[in-house]
């Protein structure tokens, strides 16, 4: 056989794509379920970082942390147009309930969200909200938690994107993550501002910025002002929600 | 190359003269990123902490061996025209095996890889195998030949990844290693094994050991 021949080599390349291919399909498919699964606890992780629950690098087994996952957070969906908690949904419902409130109102497609909250004694220890939107490439989703009193920051995580790593991959720097804690989102007149990103380093003496900024990540102003954006646009989201929580 | 590249005459046992060199070479005489001084990108990004580089040195022993034998099994089929498209395709099916399933058993992990794992592609270590030995030789001897290669690799990265971290984090495998008393004593971390020149100054001095050691001279 010429190994040579245009024939032969047109040959042995489709069936070559055709083989790898199918390879390859078969094993993501038999993977998904486990991919899945690990991706849904990571995520529930991440709901306890923000909330103080745990550390990034928690060294407990993830049995162990799935069962604090149920004992300590609840999860409801939050009604963002008139900011009240869904009864009789379960988180799981939330995109069907977008895709119907989407039907009705093209703008509606985010209505549903889903809210975690910490109790301790029967009393609200934190808000636990999610948060998405653009960074440079890709979209980024991460948690924000409020302290008890809905204005202080008591954890932020972003633990899903795909930006550069090493520089706005720090996103998700459990150090840099650790400076939006104590930071406000409410100005003195209780008025609604969010936490921001700086470019470069917050000054201290400037209390709008020593209350409202952190620091900037060098190398990523895309994507930190991608986060000061998306922020501020999800707690805006919030915040009949928030308000009927302070009361 | 060197004398590994050259094709032998088959011998009978599965572990011939020919079987142990494909193994021991490339772990110290001849060694990927020592004396060739190939697949340095990654030695630099994966070796902040030593968990990242052993699973990175896995991944490329996993990978330089499959592809390998696969394309030491197909070695007399491949059409010489398309014979690097083809190792390209062997290569990248290999390495998204492998980041799949780190996916689904090793979420945290291969989070922190990020994209390194599918670098794992351009890695010069594997085509050079691919091309100097699977090429030539029979699949269990290019098996043994990937094996080899990605353990000299592992081992340089494991001993970059243990001086990085522990000087660079106090750490190792994430467990604090330098006592608070040291710190409290007015000790710091060196900021400059975090980052890539930490890792580029190490790397060049084991070279040079790794070298003056072999005996090793440039022509």
């Amino acid at each position: 056989m010429n190994l040579n021949s245009n024939s032969y080599v047109l040959t042995f390349a489709v069936g070559m794509c055709v083989v790898v291919s199918a390879t390859l399909a078969f094993v993501a498919n038999n993977l998904r379920p486990i991919q899945e699964s690990a991706a849904e606890f990571d995520r529930q992780k991440n709901v306890m970082v923000a909330a103080g629950l745990c550390e990034p690098t928690d060294a407990r087994p993830r049995a162990e942390l799935e069962k604090l996952y149920q004992d300590r957070v609840q999860e409801f969906v939050v009604d963002t147009k008139d900011g009240t908690v869904v009864q009789g949904k379960s988180p799981k419902d939330v995109t069907e309930l977008n895709k119907a409130a989407a039907k009705a109102d093209k703008k509606d497609e985010a209505r549903y969200r889903v809210v975690a909250t910490t109790r301790a004694d029967g009393k609200i220890e934190s808000v636990v909200l999610p948060i998405s939107g653009k960074g440079l490439w890709s979209t980024i989703y991460g948690y924000l938690a409020l302290e008890s009193d809905i204005d202080h920051v008591r954890g932020v995580t972003f633990y899903k994107h795909g930006e550069t790593p090493g520089l706005g991959g720090e996103c998700e720097n459990p150090v840099w993550c650790a400076t939006w804690r104590g930071k406000s989102i409410l100005d003195e007149q209780g008025k609604l501002v969010g936490v921001g990103v700086k470019k470069g380093h917050v000054d201290p003496n400037v209390p709008a910025e020593k209350a409202h900024k952190v620091d900037g990540l060098s190398g990523a102003t895309i994507t930190s002002n991608g986060i000061t954006k998306f922020v501020l646009a999800d707690l805006q989201a919030f915040d009949t929600y928030l308000a009927s929580l302070r009361k | 190359m060197t004398a590994t590249s050259t094709p032998a005459v088959a011998k009978p046992g599965l572990f011939g003269k020919e079987e142990i060199s494909a193994v021991k070479d490339p772990l110290w005489d001849n060694n990927p990123i020592a004396l060739q001084v190939l697949g340095i990108c990654s030695a630099l990004a994966v070796t902040t902490r030593l968990d990242k580089a052993i699973v990175m040195g896995i991944g490329v022993t996993f990978v330089t061996a499959m592809a390998n034998v696969v394309i030491s099994l197909l070695r007399n089929f491949i059409p010489n025209k398309i014979r690097i498209i083809v190792q390209l395709v062997v290569v990248s099916g290999v390495v998204i095996v492998f980041d799949q399933l780190l996916r689904a058993y090793m979420f945290d992990l291969s989070k922190q890889l990020s994209v390194f794992v599918g670098l794992i592609i351009t890695n010069c270590i594997v085509m050079g195998r691919l091309e100097a030995y699977a090429m030539q030789n029979p699949p269990w001897r290019s098996f043994l030949d990937g094996i080899g290669n990605g353990l000299g690799y592992a081992w340089i990265l494991a001993v970059v990844a243990t001086v990085r971290e522990i000087l660079g984090s106090g750490k190792l495998f994430g467990v604090q290693l330098v006592p608070q008393a040291l710190y409290d004593a007015g000790y710091t971390n060196n900021g400059l094994m975090v980052l890539a020149p930490g890792a580029f100054l190490l790397l060049g001095v084991i070279v040079w050991v790794q070298r003056a050691i072999s005996g090793y001279v440039e022509k």
